[in-house]
């Protein structure tokens, strides 16, 4: 059984009662990732495709670094793959902790608390359609608290463990979800040194 | 004695400990840092590099004083982008009469390796004593307190000396010479004139692309 | 093994029937800790004012109102000397007195000279202080200080030695618990490092020239600098680590093999990193990628030592309810899992390429002196400071407060220099469809202000819970004697 939420909105809109839901109903990870995972992850490379090709990448110089439309997609697509990745990723790192931490290993559960947390940060990835850097940093960075404290209450909820346990796992979390984050730029910056992305002058 | 015996031994004694600790770190320095100190062509000058003339070590040594490494670079990478931004990519020559060198980490403002000859005396006077006169939008701080102090602190000979026994060939008249050529001119004299030779003469053709 | 476990285990306050058995032992030498991390507390104060005072000047360069002593080139420079060598060693300096004591069931060697150490530290840092705002400057990054304060440090660095290793030396334990092995490191490597790094000819008090030149001088300083943070913010604060968390936790390191194995290959493999500072600079090549791999391999021996607190922590959930400095711990941890990680990514010469110069490289700093270095001080000074004064925390409330103070703070510290540096690091390479570059240096660098200014609200969150820790420490030992602790 799913999520009664049905959609990502749902889990939007009330984190607590979705959370809550997620350690009664124990949904299958399939259900999980087809009705959430794939679309929070879709939102952010959707928002950005849109925002590029139409005003460019501003990274704070007043001339917008645009990308033609080719480049654009496989940009944008390799962004839905990453999330989606993370999203698979950090479920999995969760569940990999969980007897630490005396949490559930049912896997839609986890896959289900990464949706919750994320949430808040995949809707606010809709600052991509005007990708100026530090606008997406002022809508995204409120949404990260949010989504940080959604990972500090929310987890033992959703994955049955004490608070203060919970607490444990949920800054270990951070951490590699932290290191995650620095993979991704890594990795990116590393492409546009070989050539995808801007055109840099190495 | 397998390895937990030998560390046992080495975790009950406090002198094992110590000349442990010393040995397994000193081992990268002997065989990466210290082949490079006694490597002669890291700091034998280029064709064109000459020790800074009195004036220009002077404002050198104020540069160092005012921490302007913090926010500038003294580095052209051998990159594209950096050499149409900012000139020849640095050598390594270039820095042998720099002590200490002063290429830097970090990029608050730009690199100022080749900024010599770029903008006029007057320009560079009127920058560093106000910045944002003109740049607008410059963050760096002023530094009116150069325009009215002397660029002779009565030390500069004893300088030239103490540098020419680390190897910089100074000779006996330009020592002599050295507080004349110091009469009258203020800090910010000094700053400018270093400002104008660094990176100067630059490297000869090929260091005008990346390799 | 398990002895050196009970050595530390053995570090609890002793009851009242262990304290008459042992009344013939002299009490363990606690001022001089109280002292040392008195000071800490006030050089995490004034370091961290200095470092958002400095941050404010680069969105309003006005800030320094013409005064060169308020410039930033020079307080910069007390800013990075103020934290890590005033709070920083400060701290480190206390909690191992503290400890070597506690796991050698020995009161400190010669007492006297470890007074000599802590005075003389403080007053080298502040008059250091005062000499850099001055314009005295040996312009090496993190070795600014002059050749007067460069001698007194290895003075004192020395006499600090003598009373740890003297301490060790007369030991009632026969192994040494891994603790003093980091200290130990610490005081060793950075004896070796400072010394060799300050070599130069003076020309007067405030003056001297480099032994060395150039390129062969970017190589010794940065074989300094790197390891500076090597041996003093990273090996020190394992240090620290190694003896207060299995005593905030009340158990033993989940794996004292996986530890020793990490020392070694954490000793070994550090001193090599280097030359990732000079990457593409002109330096030979050889020197860079041997900096970089070496760099990639250290990941090893650090990711161990934080799986190894981790798991450690894991095991005493039961604390947390009624311990509010094991949070910090435990945070600490996740930071230095992402800055021993990031550290040897951006060491990579394709990452490095954009990286280098920007505030990448800042942040990655503040990632490590922020999340780890500072939030497990205070995670120590939460614990350890009642003890020394043998009552409660003052309020255990407001060390929530500032746990989510500090957490703010860091991570919005974080995302804005990432912002800032990928930014920089593009925007300074990118070409134009003709091949030349771009944007405009001016352009980029006024694009900065908006994450300058975040990062200035990050700098003020964090100094703010700060000011909560310095308050609330000094209302639970105001009036309090030091609590008098006898080996066991």
């Amino acid at each position: 059984m799913a999520l009664r939420y049905r959609s990502p909105w749902g889990l939007l809109r009330n984190p607590v009662v979705a959370c809550a839901q997620l350690a009664e109903d124990a949904p299958s990870p399939h259900a999980v990732l087809f009705r959430h995972t794939v679309w929070l992850a879709l939102l952010p490379p959707v928002f950005a495709f849109v925002g590029a090709a139409n005003f460019g990448w501003r990274l704070g110089a007043d001339e917008p670094l645009v990308l033609d439309t080719g480049q654009l997609a496989l940009v944008s697509l390799g962004y839905f793959f990453a999330l989606l990745a993370g999203f698979v990723g950090a479920a999995g790192a969760a569940r990999w902790m969980a007897p630490t931490y005396g949490a559930t290993e049912d896997f839609g559960r986890h896959l289900g608390l990464v949706a919750v947390v994320a949430a808040p940060l995949a809707a606010g990835a809709v600052a991509h359609l005007f990708p100026h850097v530090f606008l997406n940093l002022l809508v995204l960075i409120p949404a990260l608290i949010w989504s940080m404290y959604l990972l500090y209450t929310g987890l033992p909820v959703a994955l049955g463990t004490s608070p203060e346990r919970g607490m444990l796992m949920a800054s270990s979390l951070i951490g590699f979800l932290l290191v995650a984050v620095v993979i991704l730029l890594g990795v990116t910056v590393a492409l546009w040194g070989a050539g995808v992305g801007p055109l840099l002058g190495l | 004695m397998n390895a937990v015996e030998l560390h046992k031994k080495l975790e009950s004694n406090a002198g094992l400990l110590i000349f442990g600790i010393l040995f397994v770190s000193a081992i990268g320095g002997l065989v990466q840092v210290l082949p490079s100190v006694f490597q002669d062509s890291l700091v034998t000058p280029t064709a064109h590099t000459e020790p800074y003339g009195a004036l220009e070590l002077v404002g050198r040594d104020i540069y160092i004083r005012e921490g302007c490494g913090n926010c500038h670079s003294q580095q052209v990478r051998p990159l594209l982008a950096e050499v149409r931004r900012y000139g020849p990519y640095s050598r390594a020559g270039e820095s042998a009469y720099d002590r200490p060198f002063l290429w830097g980490s970090k990029r608050t403002g730009p690199d100022l390796h080749r900024i010599g000859g770029k903008y006029t005396d007057a320009w560079h006077r009127l920058h560093l004593v106000s910045p944002r006169a003109v740049v607008p939008k410059s963050i760096m701080p002023g530094y009116p307190w150069l325009a009215d102090a002397p660029a002779d602190a009565g030390d500069i000979a004893r300088k030239m000396r103490i540098l020419r026994r680390l190897g910089h060939p100074y000779t006996d008249a330009e020592i002599a010479a050295a507080p004349a050529a110091l009469q009258g001119k203020t800090e910010l004299d000094a700053v400018v004139a270093y400002m104008q030779v660094l990176g100067r003469p630059p490297p000869p053709d090929e260091g005008n692309q990346a390799p | 093994m398990s002895q050196a476990q009970a050595a530390a285990e053995g570090a609890s306050p002793p009851n009242a029937g262990a304290t008459a058995t042992a009344a013939a032992l002299a009490s363990y030498s606690d001022p001089v800790v109280r002292f040392l991390t008195a000071c800490a507390v006030a050089w995490a104060l004034a370091g961290m004012a200095a470092g958002v005072w400095i941050a404010a000047e680069l969105v309003w360069p006005g800030l320094d109102f013409g005064q060169p002593w308020l410039s930033y080139g020079r307080l910069r420079n007390l800013h990075t000397n103020g934290v890590i060598f005033g709070f920083g060693v400060s701290a480190l300096m206390g909690t191992a007195l503290y400890s070597v004591q506690r796991t050698c069931h020995v009161r400190l060697f010669a007492p006297g000279l470890a007074w000599f150490c802590a005075i003389g530290w403080q007053l080298g840092v502040l008059a250091g202080g005062a000499s850099l705002l001055a314009g005295w400057n040996a312009g090496k990054e993190y070795a600014e200080l002059e050749w007067p304060f460069d001698i007194a440090i290895a003075v004192v660095w020395v006499c600090f030695g003598v009373v740890f290793f003297g301490t060790i030396g007369r030991r009632r334990i026969r192994p040494i618990y891994v603790s003093n092995w980091f200290y130990g490191g610490l005081i060793i490597v950075i004896a070796m490092l400072h010394i060799v790094n300050s070599l130069a000819l003076p020309v007067g008090w405030g003056k001297s020239y480099s032994l060395f030149a150039g390129a062969q001088d970017a190589i010794v300083q940065w074989w300094y600098g790197h390891n500076a943070v090597g041996f003093l913010l990273t090996g020190g604060f394992l240090g620290m680590l190694y003896y207060f968390l299995p005593k905030h936790a009340g158990r033993p390191i989940w794996s004292y093999r996986l530890s020793i194995v990490a020392f070694w290959a954490f000793t070994y493999s550090y001193i090599w990193a280097g030359p990732h500072h000079l990457h593409y600079n002109a330096i030979p090549a050889w020197v860079q990628s041997l900096g970089m791999v070496m760099s990639l391999v250290l990941l090893a021996p650090s990711w161990a030592t934080m799986i190894n607190g981790v798991m450690t922590v894991a095991g005493a959930w039961r604390k947390l309810r009624t311990d509010p400095a094991l949070k910090f711990i435990v945070l600490a941890l996740a930071f230095y899992g992402l800055a021993t990680f990031e550290g040897p990514m951006m060491s990579i010469k394709s990452v490095n390429v954009v990286s280098h110069f920007t505030d990448w490289t800042v942040g990655h700093v503040h990632s490590g002196a922020l999340g780890w270095n500072a939030l497990i001080t205070f995670g120590t000074f939460y614990f350890l400071v009642p003890r020394l004064v043998g009552g409660a925390l003052h309020s255990v409330r407001l060390a929530n407060v500032h746990f989510w103070l500090a957490l703010a703070g860091t991570m919005l510290y974080v995302l804005a220099m990432w912002g800032a540096g990928v930014s920089q690091g593009v925007l300074w390479l990118a070409l134009d469809h003709i091949g030349d570059v771009r944007f405009g240096f001016r352009d980029i660098m006024a694009s900065m202000a908006p994450y300058y200014a975040l990062r200035l609200l990050a700098g003020v969150v964090f100094l703010v819970g700060a000011v909560l820790m310095a308050w609330n420490l000094w209302r639970t030992v105001q009036g309090r004697p030091t609590a008098v602790v006898h080996p066991p």
